[in-house]
C-alpha cells in the first residue's frame, strides 16, 4: 500500500539532548498506528516533527510524498491538552479551524452538530471552556482536530482525563469514523488496551535517546468490541506490548 | 449589592475615627474640620467645585486616551520588533525613574498655559503601565497555543487577531485600570503648575489660604473621580472579556 507518511533516519536534538535517534517508519495511506512508550521517550515530539511544527535535526519527513517543512493542509491534530480557547465557547472553538483556513462555516454545520452529538456534548454547544470539565475539554479538541475532515489525524493522548467507560464509548467513535472514512490516524496512548484495540501496527518506543524498539502487527478482526477483551487473542497482542515494553525498561 | 457593605463598613469607621480625632484631641479646624464642614463646603460650594472638577475630569481622560492610543500601538511595536525593543525598552523603563513633576514647568515654557501641557503631563504620568502591560499581554501566549494556531496554518496577521490580542486583553485591562488611576495624580499634579482651574490649582490655593475644609472637600470629589473612573474601565472589562478569570473568579475565597 502506499505510505502517506515516511519517516527515515529522523532525529530531534534539543541542544546537547537527544530526544529522538534514527527513527524510521512508513504509516500506510488508511492505517491506524498507535505510538506507546515511557513518558519523555519523544512521543509528543515526534508528532510535532510529523506536524510540521519543529524542524528535525536529521532525516527526512514526508507526506504524501511532500517533504515536510511546516504545517500540512490535510492534517487534524488534538494536542496533549486541549489548549481552547477561553472566550470561544465550544461550538466557536470546533468551528476555529474552519474561520482560520477561510472553510465555509455555514456548510460544516451539519457535520459539526453531528461531532458535538457523538462525542456526547449536546446541550454544552454554548459553554466556556471554563465551564467545562477535563474530559470534555479534550472531546471538544477532538472535534476541531476533525472538523475540516482531513484525510490524516495525529493525535496525542486524547483521551487521557476521560474515564473508563467515556474512554471506551470515544475508541468506539474513533474505530467507527476511521472505519467509514478510511482516514489515517496516529494516536499516542499510554494504554495498552487502547493500543490494541484500535491500532493495525503499535510502534512501542524506549527512552534516553527516544527509538523505535520495535513495532507490532495486531491482526484481529475489525469491527473490535470492548467484549473481544477476554479473548486470548486480544491478551496475546496485549501481552506482547507488555513484554516489550517492561523489555525497555518499563513497567505499568 | 451584599459587597458594597464592606467598604460602606469602612467608611464608616473612617468617618467615626475622624470625629473621635478631631473631637477628642480637640484638633483646630484648620488642621482638620469636622466631616460636617467639609460636607457643609460641599453642598455650598457645589457650583464652583463641580466646574473645577469638570476640568481636570477631562484633563484625566484626556491624559488617559492619549496613554492608551499610544501606548498600547507602541506595545505592538515592541513586541512585533526586537530592535525597537531593544532600542527603547531600557529608556522606557528610566524614564519611570524620572520625576515627572519635574518636567511640569519645562512642559507649560514649551506649551504654554493650556490644557495642552496638562494632558501632557497627564499622559506621562499614565502610559507607562499601558505599554508595560499590553506588552505582557501580548507574550502571554502559550507554546502550545502557538503550535496549535500553526497547526491550522495561521497566518501572522490571524494569529494576532484570532489569539494574542484577545489572550492579551486580561493583562491589558489591569494596566487600564492603574492607568486611570495613575491618570487623576497626573492630572492634579499637572494643575499645580501654570493652571487656574481644576482641582489640582484647587488644592493650591486652599493650602495657601489654610482653608483645610474646602482642601478636603478637593479630595473628597477626587477621590470619587478615581473611583468612577476606575469603575467605569472594570465595567468596560466584564463587558469585554467575561470568560476570564479575574472577572469570574470575583467572589474567590481569600488566600
Ligand atoms: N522544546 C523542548 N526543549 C527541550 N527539551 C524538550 C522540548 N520538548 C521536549 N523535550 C524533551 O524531549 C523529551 C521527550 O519529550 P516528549 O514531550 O516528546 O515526551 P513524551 O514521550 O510525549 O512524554 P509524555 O508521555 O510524558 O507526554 C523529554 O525528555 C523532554 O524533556
Ligand atoms: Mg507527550
Amino acid at each position: 500500500m502506499k505510505s502517506i507518511i515516511a519517516l527515515e533516519d529522523v532525529s530531534k536534538r534539543f541542544g546537547p539532548f537527544t530526544a529522538l535517534e534514527s527513527i524510521s517508519l512508513d504509516v500506510a495511506e488508511g492505517e491506524f498506528v498507535s505510538i506507546v512508550g515511557t513518558s519523555g521517550c519523544g512521543k509528543s515530539t515526534l508528532l510535532r516533527l510529523v506536524a510540521g511544527l519543529m524542524p528535525t535535526s536529521g532525516g527526512s519527513i514526508r507526506i504524501a510524498d511532500r517533504e515536510v517543512t511546516g504545517p500540512t493542509d490535510d492534517v487534524g491534530i488534538a494536542f496533549q491538552t486541549p489548549v481552547l480557547l477561553p472566550w470561544r465557547n465550544v461550538r466557536q472553538n470546533i468551528e476555529l479551524p474552519l474561520e482560520v483556513r477561510k472553510l465555509d462555516v455555514g456548510r460544516h454545520q451539519a457535520e459539526l452538530t453531528r461531532m458535538i452529538d457523538l462525542v456526547g456534548l449536546r446541550g454544552f454547544e454554548d459553554r466556556h471552556p471554563y465551564q467545562l470539565s477535563g474530559g470534555m475539554q479534550q472531546r471538544v479538541a477532538l472535534c476541531r482536530a476533525l472538523i475540516h475532515d482531513p484525510s490524516l489525524v495525529l493525535m496525542d493522548e486524547p483521551f487521557g482525563a476521560l474515564d473508563a467507560m467515556t474512554r471506551e464509548q470515544m475508541n468506539l467513535e474513533i474505530q467507527r469514523i476511521w472505519m467509514e472514512t478510511k482516514k489515517t490516524i496516529v494516536l499516542i496512548t499510554h494504554s495498552i488496551i487502547e493500543a490494541v484495540f484500535l491500532a493495525d501496527r503499535i510502534v512501542v518506543m524506549q527512552s534516553r535517546p527516544g527509538r523505535i524498539a520495535s513495532v507490532i502487527d495486531v491482526k484481529l478482526p475489525r469491527p473490535r468490541s470492548f467484549t473481544d477483551i477476554a479473548t486470548p487473542e486480544f491478551q496475546d497482542a496485549c501481552n506482547q506490548v507488555r513484554l516489550l515494553m517492561n523489555a525497555t525498561g518499563f513497567t505499568e | 449589592m451584599k459587597s458594597a457593605y464592606y467598604p460602606l463598613g469602612t467608611f464608616v469607621v473612617f468617618v467615626l475615627g475622624w470625629y473621635a480625632i478631631s473631637i477628642l484631641f480637640e484638633v483646630p479646624a484648620y488642621l482638620l474640620p469636622r466631616p460636617e464642614a467639609v460636607i457643609e463646603r460641599l453642598g455650598q460650594d457645589f457650583g464652583y467645585l463641580m466646574r473645577h472638577a469638570w476640568v481636570t475630569t477631562y484633563e484625566t481622560l484626556g491624559g488617559f486616551l492619549l496613554s492608551v492610543l499610544i501606548g498600547v500601538p507602541l506595545a505592538f511595536i515592541i513586541v512585533s520588533s526586537s530592535i525597537v525593543e531593544k532600542a527603547i525598552m531600557p529608556w522606557l523603563v528610566l524614564s519611570q525613574t524620572f520625576p515627572k513633576v519635574a518636567l511640569a514647568p519645562l512642559i507649560v515654557v514649551w506649551f504654554g498655559l493650556g490644557i495642552v501641557p496638562k494632558i501632557l503631563v497627564t499622559f506621562l504620568v499614565a502610559f507607562f503601565p499601558v505599554v508595560i502591560s499590553t506588552v505582557v499581554g501580548l507574550r502571554s501566549m502559550e507554546n502550545e497555543m502557538l503550535e496549535l494556531a500553526r497547526s491550522m496554518k495561521a497566518s501572522r496577521f490571524q494569529i494576532f487577531w484570532r489569539f494574542r490580542l484577545p489572550l492579551a486583553l486580561p493583562s491589558l485591562f489591569s494596566g487600564l485600570k492603574v492607568s486611570v488611576a495613575f491618570s487623576v495624580v497626573g492630572a492634579v499634579i499637572a494643575e499645580w503648575v501654570g493652571a487656574t482651574e481644576g482641582l489640582g490649582y484647587l488644592l493650591l490655593t486652599a493650602n495657601a489660604n489654610l482653608d483645610t475644609a474646602l482642601l478636603f472637600a478637593v479630595l473628597a470629589i477626587l477621590t470619587v473621580l478615581g473611583i468612577v473612573l476606575y469603575y467605569a474601565v472594570e465595567m468596560f472589562e466584564q463587558r469585554l472579556i467575561p470568560w476570564h478569570a479575574s472577572v469570574r473568579l470575583k467572589e474567590v475565597p481569600a488566600l
